[in-house]
């Protein structure tokens, strides 16, 4: 009972600390981000992750700039298409949490809400169905109108491209991640490659959702503290993790001869293989490495310029325009500073 | 170790989304039903071992996302497949004529010889049935596949579809290879009769070792 105590008063320090954050916010953004980077790797207290992630992520800006917006988008009608199947969804995600157990109870509704918003928000890009699991995860957080700024921002500005109509940019982070996986974890890059197993058969359930379908629920919740405050390379750490952790010995390769079994492994991963404290740990330590390996794989697709881009499109049958490509290379390059 | 089967196929998904795909699949493979799932995202397999006129025949089954941007990533293993389910919902009219979308974008994806089925699934739901058996059949006709109505959480016809498939595409690869065998054969009566002008044939080895 004593180190509960100070398991208690640890949190409650912790909460403190959070709580003068916030007060003074933009000072603490501007002159101690490392900080602020390091109080997020230690985890968030649940009490206050809503707030921060939303602070983290600028969304809360957002709601306050544009007041009676979401009410707004709300009173629209929406396009058929989109609401659709964003209906066929509702019921097909996080089925077994209290939430969204319940057929049209208020977390399918509230999903509902801020799904359809976001078509009207963004007609061009309209609904893509890794959006409702990430939807969710808000909505467990905090309410509808919040839960839908922090989508747009996660959509604009985190994850650019991921979920428009052509999914060009997930489908060229597959082949980043893959080109960084080589640098970082050659064992684990042959054995894929040996099995033909593309980046995006595994990749593209776990970056879309940011982890939310694919790890234990106490990870997922840490692996989005970090998300929010450092961006897409966690994604991308968080991939060579448990690439490296699944793939990495010849011990555990032994066992996955074949395509069939290395999928499997893959796609569900089993929760007690995968310990938080160890992940976060991990996650932090890639640092530099996979910004150079990030910048390599950039410099070479520059310096080769437009030839080895066409190529790219050509080979890999994307739907990319040169434009596009770049523009998602240029964000890549800045994977981590 | 020995193989445990003679052949291996692969089989794929397609349909729109919510049309049962995963459940098809996961009632195939695992003899499961789960009223709690969730969406496909991206694309999985599943494998299972049949046994299909006395032949071992291992099927590596794709289920795709339904939802039609995905297709610029599930496109890309159309190629790799030698038959195709196509899925509808008969309690969704929508997802049935969007079959032919479906259809026309395997021709256009894929190059090779493909057998294909139709399947209606979810036929139990006769209260919120908008597709008749009739109209499902007529459409199969006119593609020349063959029709199954299912349903995966009553469990009918599920590994019927998935078997017949399995055969189908069996028959064709035999009637390949016998093809293939036959113009072996002719093509060895022509090397025979080469060989009448010329002396040796280095690579028909039972001529070439007569010492």
């Amino acid at each position: 009972s004593e180190r509960l105590e100070v398991r208690v008063e640890v949190a409650r320090q912790r909460e403190m600390k959070w709580i003068d954050m916030f007060c003074h916010w933009d000072k603490w953004v501007k002159h101690r981000f490392q900080k602020v980077k390091l109080r997020c790797r230690k985890g968030i207290p649940s009490s206050l992750r809503a707030r921060a992630w939303q602070l983290l992520s600028n969304s809360e800006e957002l709601l306050r700039d544009n007041p009676g917006k979401f009410e707004e988008l709300e009173r629209e009608q929406g396009e058929a298409k989109w609401l659709d199947i964003i209906e066929k969804d509702l019921h097909r995600q996080f089925p077994f949490h209290e939430m969204f157990a319940a057929r049209g109870g208020h977390g399918q509704q509230d999903l509902y809400r801020i799904l359809k918003a976001y078509t009207i928000y963004r007609p061009d890009e309209g609904y893509c169905q890794a959006q409702a699991p990430v939807a969710a995860v808000l909505l467990m957080h905090m309410p509808a109108e919040q839960a839908f700024w922090c989508l747009v921002q996660i959509c604009e500005k985190y994850l650019p491209g991921y979920y428009s109509a052509g999914l060009e940019a997930i489908q060229l982070d597959g082949e980043i991640f893959f080109s960084v996986l080589r640098r970082t974890c050659p064992m684990a890059y042959r054995h894929l490659k040996k099995f033909k197993i593309d980046p995006i058969l595994y990749m593209t359930e776990w970056f879309m959702c940011i982890f939310s379908r694919t790890l234990p629920w106490s990870c997922v919740l840490r692996v989005w503290d970090m998300f929010f405050c450092e961006g897409v390379k966690i994604v991308f750490r968080v991939g060579l993790v448990l690439l490296k952790q699944m793939l990495g010995s010849v011990d555990k390769l032994r066992e996955l001869q074949g395509m069939y079994e290395t999928m499997e492994r893959l796609r569900n991963i089993s929760p007690d293989t995968i310990r938080e404290d160890i992940l976060v740990q991990e996650v932090s330590a890639y640092g530099g490495r996979v910004h150079k390996a990030c910048f390599c794989f950039y410099l070479e697709t520059r310096v080769i310029s437009h030839f080895i881009l066409l190529w790219l499109i050509l080979l890999s049958s994307l739907p990319l325009s040169v434009s596009t490509l770049s523009d998602v290379l240029l964000s890549r390059s800045s994977l981590s500073q | 170790m020995a193989k445990q089967y003679d052949f291996l196929f692969r089989l794929l998904m397609l349909g729109d989304s919510g049309v049962g795909k995963t459940c098809m699949l996961r009632r195939f493979t695992e003899s499961d039903f789960d009223t709690t799932h969730i969406s496909t995202i991206g694309i999985d397999f599943k494998m299972k071992t049949l046994e299909v006129d006395g032949t071992k025949v291992r099927v590596q089954i794709w289920d795709t996302a339904g939802q039609e941007r995905y297709q610029t990533i599930t496109k890309q293993y159309y190629r790799r497949a030698q038959g195709v389910i196509f899925v509808y919902d008969v309690t969704d009219k929508l997802s049935f004529k969007h079959i032919a979308k479906w259809v026309s974008d395997v021709d256009e994806y894929t190059t090779q010889k493909m057998e294909t089925i139709l399947v209606g699934n979810k036929c139990d739901d006769s209260l919120r049935r908008e597709v008749s058996k009739n109209q499902g059949t007529k459409l199969a006709g006119s593609y020349g596949m063959e029709f199954f109505e299912t349903s995966a959480s009553k469990n009918i016809n599920i590994s019927e579809s998935f078997e017949r498939l399995t055969e189908l595409v069996l028959q064709a690869h035999k009637r390949d290879v016998d093809n293939l065998l036959g113009s072996l054969d002719s093509y060895l009566d022509k090397a025979d009769l080469e060989e009448d002008k010329e002396s040796t044939v280095p690579h028909l080895p039972q001529r070439s070792c007569a010492c």
